[in-house]
């Protein structure tokens, strides 16, 4: 009977789509942060389409002209159009968080899963080195990086999947630590299955849940440190546009042109707490136990 | 334990939600403005690297610090031109050659190496004579010792502005015999002894830089008693800090005068303390991909000059035609090329380059970023690819000398800036034979050009100089390795109550600052 009623007050959405997407919708920050999301990936992967301008044509005479129909979000001190520079920013942006946090997810996941499987040696040698690794401020180590090797995108990209690694390494290595003597475990191993098999097929299923979810809410981080970078002339360099440069050509002369600023501002306050809201959410959803008050 | 954030998520919505009802509303609250009577708080826009005279990197601040704490014959005074210094009694000159000073007595070298002597002053310009200034001193002969106050100085050939261009500069100051050589011969940032009104109390590289008065002083007292100089490179963010009341005096940039100009804050004003700056592009003719002269004509045919002065100087700077700056002798209004992109293509085509890339080395700074940027757009219209190289001041400084490392083989297309002195004959003397690897970083030399640089410190009728300096620069136009752009103004804001004081060349000479 109790299992009958249940059944009739079913939701539509409740039918079609699997329970944990229904779940993520009925969170209104997790749908905001979705939304954010797209809008911003879809803005830069079709940059050219919704460009009104070539980033990179300079227009001196018709140099810090405000906003207009002709230049949506002014120009800036080349005469080059804010909004394309914005478009294309983007780009920049989300090149660098999807490579940086893609590589240092796979290289965390595979460094993390031998640490927590492999021999006791092995796992205080990796430990080691992702603690060491983490000891350095990642800002410092990137400033100090940049003086040494010149600025550049490529080098700003390697800071950033050298200093993430440790993080996912480590979350990695305790969720296998955590099923490593599971008895289906146990059982593929007197199967006599290889470390690679047992890893690849058995572990790696059960631990990349919440590496996912992590990185999703890594991606404003790594947004952050390449336009706190570029921002300070050691990351993207001209005339590459990016959101941290768009800023720093913007803020010297804010008093006279706020809208560069607000310009090169809003996409990073926007990635930032899209790719935050989207993190928490799927966190919520795909693992209940942090879930407050559940 | 607050409940109403009680978690990152909740702190960064309400975060995010107060952003968003800032914006809509317009402002934020009012930044609280700091004010402090007692201490004058100057900018400097670049670390200190060395005080000393001979080997530092001219310009402010080595010079503003030199003068506020050490002895000189002479300096400038605040109608133009020379004036005698506090640390002498007269300073006259005798003939065309012959220049007598007495020193004050009883004035004391810091750290127990006794008085200022005449010894020191010959040993202060013999040292100069062959150091990597020596190029100020090309009239100096030697100092003739009368007894321990006095002497003369006498010069090798007559030459007028040696006082101006010379005893006045920053490498005109002298130097404690006994505490240099104590020293080992050669210091950086600590003068081993000083003599002046203000002493360093403290130098946190890249942040301050505090002048306190000597109490040890007996010349006159300054009209400050503690200066602190704080250390902001870029110009911009200075005067953000002069309006918030960081500062007391700012330089302030192309667009910030612009600014200004329209609308001044309260209760400041603005001085414009010359425009004896000469900024350009220049070519290393050693390189391999510039060895073609046909390649560096193309450049210089490519560069929109008139675009640099507009684009990143908000049309506040002079376009410039060649190393000697506006009022001075020897002023062009055309260059040996002109603005060109057909005849630089046709240059290159002819010299059989495609595809070039090059490097362009400039300060990170918004002016020289910008104009970076323009060549670059410039160069990409001809079809070189250009990759901006942005450095702070230290590795900047050294790129294109020897004895600094080994960049200066790498060295391409670089912006270069230097200060004149007001004498035409000043900017030549870094580009003779003698200079190349030092600040001669095209790598050129003429004879042609060293027999009119020898010439032009001898003659003395306006006349001839002008012809001797405008054909020095077309020798200059010709090495292809010039792209002259811009005499910038430097301009300075400070408060209405301060009344400052400035070289020619835009140093601060904060011991004759006094109150307006």
């Amino acid at each position: 009977m109790k299992a009958y009623k249940k059944k009739i007050i079913l939701s539509l959405p409740d039918v079609i789509l699997p329970e944990k997407l229904v779940l993520f919708l009925r969170n209104p920050m997790g749908v905001l942060g979705f939304t954010l999301v797209l809008l911003i990936v879809i803005s830069a992967v079709f940059a050219p389409l919704f460009a009104t301008h070539n980033p990179f044509t300079m227009d001196i005479a018709n140099r810090l002209a405000g906003p207009s129909f002709d230049n949506f979000l002014g120009t800036d001190q080349l005469g080059r159009d804010t909004y394309t520079r914005v478009l294309y920013g983007g780009r920049v942006a989300l090149q660098v968080a999807a490579i940086g946090v893609s590589v240092s997810l796979i290289v965390g996941l595979t460094l993390g899963m031998i640490a927590g499987y492999g021999p006791l040696w092995l796992d205080n040698m990796l430990l080691l080195l992702f603690d060491a690794i983490r000891s350095f401020p990642t800002i410092v180590l990137a400033l100090a990086a940049v003086a040494l090797l010149g600025p550049s995108l490529s080098l700003v990209m390697t800071i950033v999947i050298i200093t993430s690694i440790p993080g996912y390494a480590r979350l990695a290595r305790t969720s296998t630590l955590s099923i490593k003597n599971t008895e289906f475990i146990l059982a593929e191993q007197s199967l006599g299955a290889s470390m690679k098999r047992v890893l690849a097929i058995h572990i790696m299923p059960n631990v990349i849940g919440p590496l996912l979810i992590l990185a999703a809410m890594d991606v404003p981080v790594v947004v952050t440190i390449e336009a706190g970078l570029s921002f300070l002339g050691l990351g993207v360099q001209p005339p590459t546009a990016s959101w941290g440069t768009i800023l720093n050509e913007g803020y010297l002369i804010i008093r006279t042109t706020p809208w560069i600023v607000i310009a090169g501002g809003i996409p990073l306050i926007l990635t930032t707490l899209g790719f935050t809201f989207l993190g928490e959410s799927l966190r919520d959803v795909f693992d209940p136990r942090l879930r407050k008050g559940k | 334990m607050s409940k109403i954030l009680q978690t990152r998520r909740q702190l960064l919505q309400t975060i995010a939600f107060a952003g968003i009802a800032g914006t809509a509303v317009g402002k934020f609250p009012g930044i609280a403005y700091a004010a402090d009577g007692a201490t004058l708080k100057i900018q400097f826009e670049r670390e200190l690297d060395s005080l000393d005279p001979g080997y530092f990197v001219g310009g402010s601040p080595p010079c503003d610090v030199n003068w506020a704490l050490m002895p000189a014959l002479v300096h400038y005074g605040r109608g133009g031109g020379w004036i005698p210094s506090p640390h002498v009694e007269s300073v006259v000159a005798r003939d065309a050659t012959h220049i007598d000073f007495t020193l004050r007595k009883g004035m004391m070298w810091t750290n127990g190496f006794g008085e200022v002597t005449t010894e020191d002053v010959a040993y202060s310009y013999d040292r100069e004579a062959v150091s990597e200034w020596k190029g100020d001193y090309v009239a100096y002969d030697h100092v003739e010792i009368k007894d321990k106050y006095s002497g003369t100085i006498v010069l090798n050939q007559p030459f007028a502005p040696f006082m101006n261009t010379t005893l006045a500069s920053g490498t005109g100051i002298i130097i404690c015999k006994k505490a240099v050589e104590a020293a080992g011969g050669k210091f950086t940032t600590e003068q081993p002894a000083s003599c002046g009104p203000y002493l360093i109390a403290e130098h946190r590289p890249g942040q301050v830089l505090k002048l306190r008065s000597n109490p040890e002083w007996n010349g006159a007292k300054p009209a400050y008693e503690n200066i602190d100089c704080l250390f902001v490179t870029e110009s911009s963010a200075a005067a953000l800090a002069y309006e918030a009341g960081e500062l007391d005096i700012a330089k302030v940039s192309a667009d910030t005068y612009a600014r200004y100009l329209k609308e001044i804050p309260a209760n400041s004003s603005l001085t414009v303390a010359g425009a004896l700056q000469y900024m350009w592009m220049g070519m290393n003719t050693d390189h391999p991909k510039l060895k073609d002269i046909r390649v560096r004509q193309a450049i210089q045919h490519a560069v929109d000059a008139s675009a640099v002065v507009q684009g990143a100087y908000s049309g506040t700077a002079e376009q410039s035609y060649g190393v000697v700056c506006p009022g001075l002798t020897g002023r062009r209004d055309k260059a040996g090329y002109s603005y060109d992109p057909t005849k630089a293509k046709a240059l290159l085509e002819e010299a059989g380059v495609s595809g070039l890339k090059l490097t362009l080395r400039t300060l990170n700074n918004q002016e020289r970023m910008l104009t970076a940027q323009i060549i670059q757009a410039n160069l990409a219209a001809i079809g070189v690819t250009v990759e901006i190289i942005p450095l702070d001041g230290g590795p900047f400084w050294d790129m294109g000398q020897e004895k600094k490392g080994d960049t200066w083989k790498e060295l391409e297309l670089w912006i270069m800036r230097y200060s004149s002195g007001p004498d035409p004959y000043e900017p030549f003397q870094w580009f003779v034979r003698g200079q190349v690897g030092v600040w001669n970083w095209e790598r050129w030399s003429s004879d042609e050009f060293e027999d009119l640089f020898a010439k032009g410190v001898a003659e003395t009728d306006t006349g001839k100089r002008e012809a001797i300096y405008t054909r020095m620069q077309e020798i200059m136009d010709e090495t292809g390795a010039y792209v002259y752009l811009t005499h910038e103004p430097e301009v300075f804001i400070h408060k209405s109550s301060l009344s400052p004081h400035f070289s020619p060349t835009a140093e601060m000479i904060v011991g004759a600052f006094k109150e307006a």
